[in-house]
């Protein structure tokens, strides 16, 4: 008896949430709720409170406006009278106000609705710039900004763009916030990632950054969101019989996870992962109902994956073993010392004279101790790829990985601003190392990654 | 809508031919049919332009600017109208909607009246698109070079 319901005669999930009055007018014209001539007199009054916010928008000094301008004021209108509507209780008040009342009394309470929810946005981006957490992602950082969300508290028009959302918004959400638009879809934004932050907070920064790094070392490019990878290990954690607050999943941890989980069918997992998630409520000492809902929300999204990656033999890419870079092996790379200026000067003079490859190979033995100059004269003394071959193969791994490490030719987003010499240099490199065989490959690479 | 554009149009035709009594003074006037073409050529602009238009009255305001042209005369005032609104539609788009309707006409009316001499190719061609570009680029709608030059040799520094 507890889930009685009152029946509408327009279903709920039939409105847009972004486009509300749209949806609304459209089903309750389907339905016969509103004859021609009624939605006739809608259609008259949202033309007149156009031109009404049109000389409003001109200040009086222009009686034209350009179609595009004038759209967006449309949409804006529309926007507000459906921000209202939607307030009300149900679709049916929704229709008895459109039936009754005036469009330009429903648009003012709208616009007045907005105002007040921008102030609550307001003070919802102060709290979420107070459970911010500390971390290197840019984009959650860049998002949590004055020049991300903070833009929109600068330059949000209620007047005319009320549908807009002018703000830099690249952090994903784990639960993306879908179908609203304006200030709406900001206060959801923010109430998302406020629930994030907070569960996050119950872990050390350095133990996330961990986690984040053992993902990807690149992690503070990537468009990653934290919560999801940190809410994963906290189950794993919790699954795996584990240190919940210390994030850390061992290879052993996995593979135990991979033998227990590989057993449980699509139900019992996700029974599991409600306990789990019990156990985190308890063990981190969460009591907020909207945070509990939120986590339990994403849990369907978390077990398809641990399907998936049970299925392709990939846990640990789901569970992700902590990796501390401190304590990565790190290799100091010192070169000679590099030679006079002028003595310098004098020997790529030489090698430009010189005609054969022999003599220039032998001179360079001769004359450069040092790897410093060996790079300089690479990119100077103008050699062709043969020559560059025949050095690079003087070189033992370690040179050759340092060689990696200073001219890295593996992305090409970063040749553009670099000169036509450094860009052969590191062609023919790249070219040299393709040729290598595969565990020399491997080496060299492991050796310029932990290199300092 | 049909009954209210309708209303809307009869409405602007009314207000244009009211300006008859005071055009009349220059020996100036528009019949009915007239009216109905200028309110043409202004849906036809603003549809070209993509604009729209809710107040009206920028025809009669034309009119009332042009009317004491020495340039416009009972022979070529139907047709300087329709290109003076059609013209000053596209101004209105070329000028970023920096400038109101009536410093638009009134730049319109001392540029036919000045320098174009009654010439509405050289308005358009000319004096509206230096005028256009000035404000694009964030000078005084008046602003020219030469001006600059011809200050400067006043100052006797060049």
């Amino acid at each position: 008896m507890a889930n009685i319901e009152k029946r509408h005669v327009i279903d709920r999930n039939k409105l847009s949430g972004e486009f509300y009055f749209n949806s609304i007018l459209q089903e309750v014209y389907t339905c016969g709720l509103l004859g021609e001539s009624d939605l006739e007199n809608i259609h008259m009054q949202c033309i007149s409170l156009l031109a009404y916010k049109s000389e409003r928008y001109n200040m009086g000094e222009s009686s034209s406006i350009k179609v595009e301008t004038a759209e967006n004021i449309m949409k804006s209108i529309f926007y507000t009278i459906g921000l209202y509507l939607k307030s009300l209780p149900d679709p049916d008040h929704a229709v008895v106000e459109l039936k009754s009342g005036k469009i330009s009394e429903i648009y003012e309470t709208g616009r007045e609705l907005i105002y007040n929810r921008f102030r609550e946005a307001e003070s919802n981006y102060k709290m979420v710039r107070r459970n911010k957490i500390e971390t290197l992602n840019h984009s959650y950082n860049l998002t949590l900004s004055r020049s991300g969300i903070g833009l929109f508290f600068k330059s949000y028009n209620i007047e005319y763009e009320a549908h807009d959302i002018p703000a830099s918004i690249d952090y994903q959400l784990c639960h993306p916030v879908n179908d609203l638009a304006g200030i709406e879809y900001i206060q959801k934004y923010l109430e998302n990632l406020y629930l994030e932050n907070e569960f996050c907070m119950n872990f050390e920064t350095e133990n996330i950054h961990h986690l984040l790094y053992g993902y990807d070392k690149g992690y503070p490019d990537l468009l990653i969101n934290i919560f999801e990878q940190v809410l994963t290990a906290a189950l794993g954690c919790s699954l795996a019989n584990c240190n919940i607050r210390e994030l850390n999943i061992s290879q052993e941890d996995i593979q135990y996870l991979h033998d227990k989980l590989l057993k449980y069918d699509k139900y019992t997992l996700m029974l599991n992962l409600l306990k789990a998630a019990e156990d985190i409520f308890k063990e981190l000492n969460i009591t907020n109902r909207s945070l509990k809902k939120y986590i339990e929300k994403s849990l369907p999204k978390i077990a398809e994956n641990i399907e998936i990656a049970l299925k392709l033999n990939t846990l640990n890419k789901v569970f992700i073993t902590p990796k501390n870079p401190d304590l990565e092996p790190k290799i100091q790379f010192q070169s000679g010392v590099k030679m006079d200026d002028e003595e310098y000067r004098r020997l790529i003079e030489e090698l430009l004279q010189c005609r054969y490859s022999s003599d220039k190979l032998a001179i360079i033995k001769e004359k450069v101790k040092s790897f410093d100059d060996l790079e300089d004269l690479l990119i100077d003394a103008q050699l062709n790829e043969e020559e560059f071959i025949s050095l690079f193969n003087t070189l033992g791994d370690i040179e050759i990985a340092a060689m990696i490490k200073r001219h890295p030719f593996e992305s090409d987003f970063q040749a553009l601003n670099i000169s036509e010499a450094e860009q052969v240099l590191r062609l023919y490199l790249k070219n040299y190392v393709k040729k290598l065989p595969n565990n020399r490959q491997e080496n060299i690479f492991r050796i310029a990654e932990q290199l300092l | 809508m049909n009954i209210f554009s309708s209303l809307v149009q009869k409405q602007a035709v009314d207000e244009i031919l009211k300006c008859n009594d005071y055009t009349f003074r220059f020996g100036l006037a528009l019949s009915y049919q007239n009216a109905i073409e200028l309110i043409e050529m202004r849906t036809m602009s603003l549809k070209r332009y993509g604009r729209v238009e809710f107040g009206g009255g920028v025809i009669n305001k034309i009119i009332k600017e042009f009317c004491d042209s020495p340039y416009i005369s009972k022979h070529n005032y139907v047709e300087t109208l329709h290109e003076l609104i059609d013209i000053f539609y596209f101004y209105k788009n070329e000028t970023l909607d920096l400038m109101s309707d009536d410093e638009l006409i009134k730049f319109m009316k001392n540029s036919f009246d000045g320098k174009c001499q009654g010439s509405l190719e050289l308005l358009s061609g000319r004096e509206l698109d230096k005028m256009a570009r000035n404000l694009r680029y964030g000078y005084e709608p008046d602003y020219s070079e030469d001006n600059e030059w011809e200050e400067e040799d006043e100052d006797g520094e060049y």
